[in-house]
């Protein structure tokens, strides 16, 4: 339970030092997402109603910091990111079975392809509400971008958690102790 | 999938479906509520920022005549912003004193803020601001520089407020282009193509014609933003199937905003 409270923790400290990470101007300025790459380790990691729990409060803290109320109209419904770290994080943890065997590699790729989800179906939504369905190269980077960087922050955060876990005598983790 | 599981999927799917039923003012007041309990951290996280700027920059002085040159400069950005404010009600003076005589105007009641955090993501060009409520900000206050027009806000809490950009395309001034008659809406675009955003000035009669460097101030349709504020100078215009069009270059460096004021209303 511990290690269920430190993630919360640490979904809260990423998603503020998510406001304070520029944009990368050399990746048509993309933007970083660190709280994603955490929400799904705690997929694979957590059991089915704790994974809820910790997509609920990212999905939370992501639509307070996101969504905007302007000229009395919401862009974008608040939930809709509470359902989005819901039904990836539950693909995620259908996974389980890998990383309980030890294995990284195909989360890792998934955290990316799912954390450009993320920025794909909040673009498809003002989309939606703007109107003119545009995809530019600059668009198709700010969507690709923070993939690539969640995909290559996987590994080095997934260690980290595991780590944590192991510090914290979290049960439920790889059956081998340790991440491949 | 256990007893156990199915109630959890329950509850999360009840627990979402009362968030999806949110209306505008609920939406404003959780995030307004939401910002309120993250204030403390990002206040500080900001200040943890600088500090680390600092450091890195090799920037290092006296406590106290850090203190003072702070003070100094905010000082005299506000004295700035409040004679760009002057220059621009003069502007807007002199043009009514030739077509519809004269009506005076007072200068802007302004509240200084400093950004706390920017762009929390990828298409909402937003700036957080460390006064809220409590200092008398409301939603839809212009926020401006001594250079010219930021945006508008539109999340506020007790001490904490967010303004969006002039760079979103949500966010639209009703303009006017100077030594012309023309008006229309400028807008953000939704994705930044270079380090620079750009303005859209759309709506545009085709034989506008306006020439680069012409700038463009708000003409106070609408109600939001009083008139006369500096939006941008013009980088190009071009005619359209139904208008004409004019890209801007904002009057503010929008990227490396530190200190920003709240126009409260005027004098």
């Amino acid at each position: 339970m511990i290690f269920f409270f430190l993630l919360l923790f640490l979904v809260l400290v990423a998603q503020i030092a998510e406001l304070f990470i520029p944009a990368l101007p050399w990746l048509y300025n993309a933007h970083v997402y660190i709280v994603p790459v955490i929400v799904f380790y705690g997929a694979m990691a957590l059991p089915f109603p704790l994974m809820l729990t910790l997509a609920f409060y990212a999905g939370v803290l992501l639509d307070a910091l996101t969504v905007q109320v302007i000229g009395g109209k919401v862009e974008i419904s608040t939930g809709s990111s509470i359902l989005l770290y819901g039904v990836l994080a539950g693909i995620m943890h259908g996974l389980r079975p890998l990383f309980a065997r030890g294995h990284w590699e195909v989360h890792s790729i998934l955290s990316g392809i799912f954390t450009s989800l993320i920025v794909l179906a909040q673009y498809l939504m003002i989309t939606f509400r703007r109107g003119s369905l545009v995809f530019t190269r600059e668009i198709w980077w700010q969507i690709g971008g923070p993939g690539i960087i969640a995909m290559l922050m996987a590994p080095i955060l997934f260690w980290l958690l595991e780590w944590i876990g192991r510090m914290t005598a979290y049960p439920y983790g790889p059956e081998r102790g340790r991440l491949e | 999938m256990s007893r156990t599981n199915i109630i959890a999927l329950l509850i999360f799917g009840a627990i979402l479906g009362y968030f999806l039923s949110f209306g505008p003012s609920a939406t404003q007041k959780f995030k307004a509520g939401v910002y309120q309990l993250l204030a403390p951290f990002l206040t500080s996280g900001s200040g943890l920022k600088k500090q680390i700027t600092s450091v890195r920059t090799g920037l290092k002085s006296l406590e106290q005549l850090e203190h003072e040159n702070t003070e100094l400069q905010v000082e005299n950005r506000e004295l700035r912003a409040t004679n760009q404010g002057l220059r621009d009600v003069e502007h807007e003076v002199n043009r009514l004193r030739h077509a519809l005589n004269y009506r005076e105007r007072s200068v802007f009641k302004l509240i200084a803020a400093e950004i706390v955090a920017r762009d929390s993501s990828t298409w909402w060009r937003t700036v957080t601001i460390n006064r809220g409520k409590k200092d008398g900000i409301e939603i839809d206050m212009p926020v401006v520089t001594a250079e010219g027009l930021v945006g508008k806000i539109t999340t506020v809490s007790d001490n904490i407020s967010v303004a969006l950009l002039v760079s979103d395309e949500n966010c639209r001034v009703a303009a006017s282009v100077e030594g012309s008659r023309e008006q229309g809406i400028v807008s953000g675009e939704r994705v930044t193509t270079g380090l620079t955003p750009l303005l859209d000035l759309n709506f545009l009669s085709k034989q506008a014609d306006l020439k680069p460097g012409q700038k463009v101030y708000t003409s106070g349709v609408g109600g939001v933003f009083p008139s006369g504020l500096l939006i941008g100078v013009v980088k190009s215009f071009r005619v359209r199937e139904l208008d004409g069009q004019a890209q801007l270059t904002p009057a503010v460096d929008l990227s490396h905003l530190e200190d920003v004021f709240v126009v409260t209303g005027r004098r």
